[in-house]
């Protein structure tokens, strides 16, 4: 869980620019308010105060006048202040990215596993026929409503099937009679065989029409 | 303190619970109807004892419900002749009205009030989001019922009927020739075809698979003359015939026939063998088609489709070779022609097809017969019927 955003203390940077009154209104009085309620932030504060009290001063007896740049002191002034603002942009870059990248590399591995697990469970638990019917509606949705969805008819090690409009019936045989399949035309597929209990022949047809 | 990650994986957890809990109570939901119903007609000349559906299992197949239905019917001959012959429909509300099925019982000989069993095997595997229409899952009903005297009774939605008339035909002149056997002595003969259709000298075994699917028919296959095998009875005569072939898959078969006869055709069956690519055989199906050739009129007929071959093993079984024979002939009076004995024994082809031709379902269940039990009850089954 996150701490509250009053305990947690402002940047130094930030410190300075309050100092310097650069900051975004908002941000601002949040530090400020954070600077009011807290010790040791407001001692860094007054620091930063008199620091920049000290070189207010300084400048105005020009003691810097051997520096040329320093002789100018708005323009030192903004020289920093911008300064400041391209290295806490720059930070703030820079965090940003790599959260980005590690919720991106969370995010993908978790994906992965998923996928490598709903590919083990599906192989694992669901029939050919099943994967096949799925394959085939997804390729009938792609091919559009001209292409006719197949009745497929075969003899299976078990019996004979039909598959139609996701449903496949199968008639069984026993499993240990010699089976004899032959196909009637495209639309019938057949088998027979002697019952064992009852010693009829019988003769299975699935029909697709 | 739960972090958010774990927050996000119970969230996560949660949502799969409800999920597995939504499918479970639509699984149930569907069990809560009725599996199977047998529905015959009031007029039927066959009633429905019992029947039970002690072994049938429920279970959750991948994304599918699977509903194993075993169940054993007991049905009594009602009317007054005795029965050859019955086909049952059997049809799913999920494959309505594309898809059926059929278990027909062929070389029956049940007389008035007998009663007697047939055996139901089902599997349907249906998608837990498939829509309901009320009434049970799967529906049997009486499709055919054919009689010793050749009429039947029933929709014959399935042309049951010309099928049934074939096995019976097909039956008579097996029993006939069997028979023959039996009173001129010549009981090594009978033993070596009874030899013949034991299941070590069986042909191998094909498997198959029928597609209608248009997109397939762009695939690449080059075409196959077909060799004929000729009947000297036959009343058609097999001119040429061609098939297109790619690897495993046969498509668009045709041949050309004449009739030789005086009568125009109804419908006929056209029997094919096939070779795979180490020189065996097959006798893998017929076409029949409803087409009407008149006397000396000669047509070619097309089957649209692909048929696929696969060994049992499921290896594609590549196809090296094709005959056809004409099977059966129905013309517009009702007659049916079916190859005689000495037509199949004096056929061009190999022993082990001729002897596939030739093997009807009654011969088949003679065979059972002798297997089981030997010589003397075969000899007494042949005996015990005169047609």
């Amino acid at each position: 869980m996150t701490e509250p955003r009053e305990s947690i203390h402002p940047a130094s940077e930030e410190l300075a620019l309050l100092v310097g009154g650069d900051m975004p209104y908002v941000r601002r009085w949040q530090i400020q308010n954070h600077v009011n309620h807290c010790a040791e932030c407001e001692q860094e504060f007054e620091r930063y105060q008199a620091s920049h009290a000290e070189l207010r001063r300084l400048a105005d007896a020009e003691m810097l006048t051997g520096f040329e740049a320093i002789g100018d002191w708005d323009r030192l002034q903004r020289e920093m202040t911008g300064n400041i603002h391209v290295g806490l942009a720059a930070a703030r870059a820079i965090g940003k990215s790599g959260h980005h990248r590690l919720r991106k590399f969370r995010f993908a591995a978790l994906a992965a596993g998923l996928v490598v697990l709903f590919t083990a469970g599906w192989l694992l638990n669901v029939p050919a026929e099943d994967s096949n019917r799925i394959v085939n509606a997804l390729r009938s949705a792609w091919s559009g409503p001209q292409v006719a969805a197949g009745i497929i008819l075969r003899t299976t090690p078990h019996g004979v099937s039909v598959r139609s409009q996701g449903a496949i019936l199968t008639v069984l045989h026993p499993s240990s009679t010699n089976v004899t399949a032959s196909f009637s035309g495209n639309s019938s597929v057949a088998m027979r065989y002697v019952d064992d209990e009852t010693g009829q022949v019988t003769i299975a047809n699935v029909y697709g029409e | 303190m739960p972090t958010y990650m774990e927050n996000k994986r119970r969230g996560f957890l949660a949502a799969l619970f409800l999920l597995v809990f939504c499918s479970a109570a639509f699984c149930a939901e569907n069990t809560g109807a009725p599996w199977l119903t047998v529905d015959f007609p009031g007029d039927s000349p066959l009633g429905v004892i019992s029947y039970s559906l002690g072994n049938s299992t429920a279970s959750v197949r991948g994304i599918s419900l699977a509903l194993a239905l075993h169940t054993s019917l007991t049905l009594r001959n009602t009317g007054a002749k005795r029965i050859r012959g019955l086909t049952l429909l059997v049809q799913a509300q999920d494959l309505t009205p594309s898809g059926k099925a059929s278990v027909t019982v062929p070389a029956l000989d049940v007389a008035p009030g007998e009663i007697f069993p047939v055996r139901l095997d089902l599997e349907l595997l249906r998608p837990f989001n498939a829509v309901r229409t009320g009434g049970a899952l799967v529906e049997v009903t009486l499709d055919c019922v054919l009689f010793d005297d050749l009429t039947a009774y029933g929709p014959d939605r399935v042309h049951s009927k010309r099928n049934l008339m074939v096995y019976e035909l097909e039956a008579r002149r097996d029993r006939n020739y069997f028979r023959g056997l039996v009173e001129s002595g010549q009981f090594a003969k009978l033993q070596h075809e009874m030899n013949f259709g034991l299941p070590d000298m069986h042909l191998p075994q094909l498997g198959f698979e029928v597609l209608n699917d248009i997109r397939l028919n762009i695939r690449q296959s080059h075409p196959v003359a077909v060799a004929c095998v000729p009947f000297s009875d036959s009343p058609l005569k097999m001119l040429k015939g061609a098939v297109r072939v790619y690897k495993n898959e046969m498509q668009k078969p045709e041949v050309s026939l004449r009739n030789l006869s005086q009568k125009t055709t109804q419908s006929i069956e056209v029997g094919w063998i096939l070779r795979d690519e180490r020189g065996r055989n097959y006798v893998a199906g017929s076409l029949p088609m409803e087409i009407a050739i008149g006397p000396v009129q000669q047509m070619k007929v097309q089957q649209p489709g692909i048929l696929r071959f696969s060994h049992p093993s499921g290896t594609p079984m590549l196809v090296n070779g094709v005959t056809a024979f004409v099977s059966n002939v129905e013309f517009a009076d009702g007659d049916l022609w079916i190859p005689s004995r000495g037509d199949i024994s004096n056929a061009d082809v190999d022993p082990s097809i001729k002897s596939a031709i030739g093997n009807s379902p009654e011969q088949q269940r003679l065979v059972e017969i002798y297997r089981r039990k030997g010589m003397a009850a075969l000899i007494s089954e042949l005996k015990k019927s005169q047609n």
